[in-house]
């Protein structure tokens, strides 16, 4: 009668479009394997040869370092896209198709969700993975400033009494780093000479940040930690408060409760305790960054100022 | 076959960035220099007197420009 037994009975076993999605899923997730079998290989030996020129780049701004680096950064995002566009292709278009065509109430239609839902957790891991690899080819970047640091402070240890004036021969003692050409007023003539910074110390003011940096890493590392706990606490909390729905037991509620509440305390402390941590952090890198260019200070407090009441 | 192919893509790479100029050409280093400039007009030494855009001697304008202040050079530095 109207079909409706007949129905009953196509439901119970799987569709014939069922093995389809089957072989689509299974052929994508060989398509990843191989997409991050070629991305490790690739950034295995990327690696290696990155730090190796980023040491041999004589470059002052490491220019050859960085066309490598945008070279190997631009592979990356390439077998990224292929993995994006493959799975708009052959998994969202397929998904979209079934999922029009199966009505919502059908037994089966979970079968297509599952399906979509399948490839896309594999699709995110692919993504993660995207990420670590960039993240290690990012570190090839690192290089010790100290290095640079002291050989400024070696050229200047050696320049600063070396100059004499120009119109009476008398020594001129250069009394700081300098970072763009200066006039420097002879002491026993008053003649005006104009000293031009030698290339590397001119260098200064592009590494002194980034050398700063450097040296307060260990306060931004305490900072990130501190803000980051918010959310892993949040989400501690609420799995303890998803596990009190089926619990009767009073002892073991009131226990979970003051778990709670104990995690609760610790959120909040880190919510109001990371931006202390973060102006602590950055009230210590502009410090050291003042020691290095001194000439600066009253720029960069101006840029402090502005990044404190952000 | 495969370690060859990647191999040889970053050859590839790295002969296209060390072969390739630099916008804004090869860089120069140069080292530290101490230099003076000589009045045109009456020769006599750059001195500082009462400031750095005229001469002391002859009051030839050696900067055109007013002064503000800077990191080394303040405005005090023009001359009357």
């Amino acid at each position: 009668m109207f079909g409706l037994f007949k129905k009953q009975k196509e439901e119970e076993t799987n569709p014939e479009w069922y093995t389809e999605l089957q072989e689509s899923q299974e052929r994508w997730f060989t398509f990843l394997e191989k997409l991050e079998a070629k991305m490790e290989e690739f950034a295995n030996a990327a690696i290696p040869e990155l730090k190796e020129i980023l040491q041999t780049d004589d470059d002052l701004y490491k220019r050859t370092f960085h066309k490598v680096y945008s070279g190997v950064n631009g592979q990356l995002s390439n077998i990224r896209e292929k993995a994006r566009d493959t799975y708009e292709e052959k998994i969202l278009n397929v998904y979209y198709d079934y999922n029009s065509q199966i009505s919502v109430l059908s037994k089966h239609h979970n079968v297509v969700s599952d399906f979509r839902n399948r490839c896309s957790d594999r699709h995110n891991d692919f993504e993660d993975k995207y990420d670590y690899w960039r993240n290690q080819i990012e570190t090839t970047k690192q290089r010790d400033l100290e290095i640079e640091y002291q050989k400024i402070l070696d050229e200047y240890e050696t320049i600063k009494d070396k100059f004499h004036c120009t119109q009476c021969g008398a020594g001129i003692l250069i009394e700081k780093i300098f970072l763009i050409e200066t006039y420097i007023t002879c002491q026993y003539c008053q003649t005006q000479n104009t000293f031009a910074p030698s290339t590397l110390s001119r260098n200064l003011q592009n590494i002194a940040r980034d050398l700063a940096e450097q040296r307060t890493a260990h306060l931004y590392q305490e900072f990130e930690t501190e803000s980051g706990k918010e959310h892993a606490l949040y989400l501690q909390r609420h799995e303890l408060s998803l596990s009190k729905i089926h619990q009767s037991d009073k002892k073991v509620l009131s226990e979970i409760q003051s778990k709670m509440d104990d995690l609760d305390e610790q959120r909040k402390f880190a919510v109001k305790n990371a931006p202390k941590l973060r102006q602590i952090y950055l009230r210590a890198m502009y410090d050291e960054w003042n020691k290095i260019t001194p000439d600066l200070k009253e720029h960069n407090e101006k840029m402090y100022q502005n990044q404190i009441t952000q | 076959m495969e370690e060859k192919k990647v191999n040889s893509f970053l050859d590839k790479l790295k002969q296209r960035a060390q072969n390739q100029t630099n916008y804004g050409g090869e860089f120069e280093t140069n080292e530290a220099q101490l230099n003076t400039r000589d009045c045109p007009n009456c020769g006599a030494g750059r001195a500082k007197k009462d400031g750095i855009t005229n001469c002391a001697y002859c009051g030839f304008e050696f900067l055109t420009v007013k002064l503000t202040d800077g990191v080394y050079i303040k405005k005090e530095d023009n001359s009357i």
